[in-house]
């Protein structure tokens, strides 16, 4: 049994140990095909300015202008000086910079101090830093269904509005 | 982040983005991705080997390593490298084509802009008369 287990064991370890090395080979052959865009993120600097569509996958940070449309699967960081006008669609948004416009993500949004929003938000996770500012209206969608009750949400503002006034 | 010039800095456009518009501003622009529509920098532009550009080109100096088909006038250099294609015509003070590089199009020299300065060349052609230059 003991002998049995050692054997298995070493099969297993040398399935491993093969697996491992085809896949460093791949990655090889990948890495040397694609160049060094593993770690590329796309960087709109801020005296760029662009009126049109940006779409495709990856990761970008804008700090310049923007006119128009992002249409994005990955990340989209937009940074302090950067100035949005227009539809913004990415799985990941992160905002320091001005948007006008509408924001939609597939995962997440996070605007942080410096953020100045003018427009809508749609998107299933939501964080919003002190100091930023947002003049809009926001839509959650894409929860899960019981997180999305209407009773969950009556009840939540009433409970506060009570806890609130009792101290008085 | 690492460079405080701004006037400096170079944008990257990296190999699954596109955009299809207009893109100007005094910047370098670095392109493996796609683009259609038109560029007007005043810095540079890098046609990386991936990078596919359907636009009219305008910047300082533009350098070619992957396909570029559209208008392409440099203030100062084009350089078109072995594995870069070119269709369209350009405009340069300055061209330099490898061997192996495609150049399908019309070639137009113009003489270096008269605003670089430290070049011999512009000094050269400048013009002798300078009338903002005169003091009372």
């Amino acid at each position: 049994m003991a002998l049995f287990g050692k054997k298995e064991k070493e099969k297993f370890a040398k399935k491993e140990k093969e697996k491992f090395v085809k896949k460093e080979k791949e990655n090889k052959v990948q890495r040397r095909e694609t160049g060094s865009s593993q770690k590329e993120t796309t960087y709109f600097g801020r005296n760029l300015k662009i009126k049109g569509r940006v779409s495709g996958n990856g990761n970008i940070i804008i700090l310049g202008g923007l006119e128009g449309e992002f249409n994005l699967k990955g990340r989209l960081k937009i940074a302090q000086p950067a100035n949005i006008k227009g539809e913004v669609k990415a799985d990941v948004i992160s905002v320091d910079g001005n948007v006008k416009g509408s924001l939609v993500a597939q995962k997440r949004i996070h605007l942080d101090q410096t953020a100045r929003i003018e427009g809508k938000i749609d998107t299933p996770s939501l964080s919003i830093a002190e100091g930023a500012h947002f003049d809009g209206e926001i839509t959650m969608s894409g929860r899960s269904p019981h997180a999305l009750r209407p009773a969950d949400v009556d009840a939540a503002p009433s409970f506060q509005n009570t806890t609130k006034s009792t101290p008085k | 982040m690492g460079k405080d010039n701004t006037a400096d800095s170079t944008s990257l456009l990296s190999r699954n983005v596109e955009i299809d518009g207009e893109i100007q501003g005094p910047e370098n622009l670095h392109i493996d991705g796609h683009i259609k529509g038109s560029i007007k920098l005043a810095g540079d532009i890098f046609v990386g080997n991936t990078g596919v550009v359907e636009a009219d080109l305008e910047a300082k100096s533009i350098v070619i390593q992957g396909e570029v088909a559209g208008n392409v006038m440099a203030h100062k250099q084009l350089e078109i490298h072995p594995s870069g294609k070119l269709i369209g015509d350009c405009t340069a003070a300055s061209i330099d084509i490898k061997e192996g590089a495609i150049f399908e199009g019309r070639s137009k020299m113009i003489r270096p802009a008269g605003l670089s300065t430290g070049s011999s060349a512009s000094a050269k052609f400048s013009t002798p008369q300078s009338p903002k230059q005169q003091q009372s």
